[in-house]
């Protein structure tokens, strides 16, 4: 069964803590958060395919007292998934990595993802990530995201996530130097 | 690489020591031969965190998430790796203006012996060009003034800064 995606942000925003700071790769997580009005630093990708997790770890290492956020989408971890092995390695416990999975690359029109099923959560496991799992609710995102705080991390969750081709998603609304300076902003702020 | 006395490594210690000295705190890296070299100073800093990827592009944009997160880090890797790092170096260092240093083993220049590397060093510079990077060689007696300079470049442009350095230098 998956979830649409907005049920998963918003579930995802609901659950935050203010120190938190977020980092969403390219496409439809990228697009929907700005409308979505973050309380809480957000970095939201509009290219850089497959680079969220590793910016979201260098955050985390740099400011170990924050917990961080890294959004990312299966085709885009696809790309670079020899990422899990270093987050893995460099065992930063204030990570956690939420993967979308719809089976597409939604951005560039839906076209399928290469046609086996990826247990990311098995993977993330073997690559020394303390916490993963595959949830099949937006009400269990909250309650994980608690767990995985308290045991520390990195924790990676497999979120199901439906696909419609007809689903009209905003399109990328704000520009690189206002990501950069707006980022900037929220970090001094909290 | 001939005649360098790569046994001392004190060049690789005086690189260690600017890296400390422009405040770098965090050394994503994919090794090297030469890399390995350098990195057994490095690692025994108390003031650097070598951070082991397991892609260059990768170590680049952990350092860009560091540097928004206001620290300063330096990305440690071969040319090869370097040469892998377009897209990144594209779509995040100079999309959003996120200065980056890489410290880069220049494998296949005319100081490297190692036939199979030859072609990877004539596309360095060229591509470096191609793609906008302000670069240097080391020189081995001006490194310490190489960093800072090159740390001061990135905080008035937002731009990268790359340094090549061959074994020579850490010798």
């Amino acid at each position: 069964m998956s979830v649409p995606r907005q049920a998963w942000l918003s579930a995802l925003l609901a659950a935050l803590d203010a120190r938190d700071v977020l980092v969403a790769g390219l496409g439809g997580n990228a697009r929907y958060l700005p409308h979505m009005a973050p309380r809480v630093p957000h970095w939201a990708l509009c290219d850089s395919m497959g680079a969220a997790i590793p910016l979201a770890l260098g955050m985390a290492l740099a400011r170990p007292t924050r917990g961080v956020v890294a959004l990312e989408g299966d085709g885009s971890l696809l790309m670079n998934l020899g990422c899990l092995a270093t987050v893995g390695a460099a065992r930063a416990a204030n990570l956690t990595v939420l993967i979308f999975e719809n089976g597409a690359y939604e951005s560039s029109g839906g076209q399928a993802l290469p046609a086996v099923t990826v247990d990311f959560v098995a993977v993330a496991l073997a690559a020394g990530f303390r916490r993963a799992e595959r949830l099949s609710s937006a009400d269990e995102l909250g309650a994980a995201l608690a767990q995985g705080r308290s045991t520390g991390g990195p924790t990676l969750f497999a979120l199901p996530t439906r696909f419609d081709p007809a689903e009209t998603i905003p399109p990328y609304s704000e520009r690189p130097d206002e990501i950069r300076a707006n980022f900037a902003r929220a970090l001094r702020g909290t | 690489m001939a005649g360098a006395d790569v046994t001392s490594r004190e060049g690789a210690r005086r690189i260690v020591l600017a890296l400390e000295a422009a405040g770098v705190s965090l050394v994503p890296t994919v090794p090297d031969t030469w890399i390995g070299w350098l990195m057994e100073p490095m690692r025994a800093s108390r003031r650097l965190r070598v951070i082991d990827v397991a892609r260059e592009e990768e170590a680049i944009a952990i350092a860009c998430g560091a540097t928004l997160m206001g620290e300063r880090a330096a990305v440690v890797i071969q040319n090869a790796g370097l040469l892998n790092s377009g897209a990144v170096i594209a779509s995040l260092v100079q999309l959003y203006r996120v200065p980056v240093f890489l410290l880069v083993s220049y494998r296949g220049d005319v100081r490297d012996p190692v036939y199979y590397h030859a072609p990877k060093g004539r596309a360095t510079e060229p591509t470096l060009t191609a793609w906008s990077l302000r670069f240097a060689r080391a020189e081995p007696t001006r490194i310490a003034a190489q960093v800072a300079q090159a740390y001061a470049f990135m905080d008035e442009t937002r731009e990268p800064f790359v340094l090549l350095f061959s074994a020579e230098d850490l010798a």
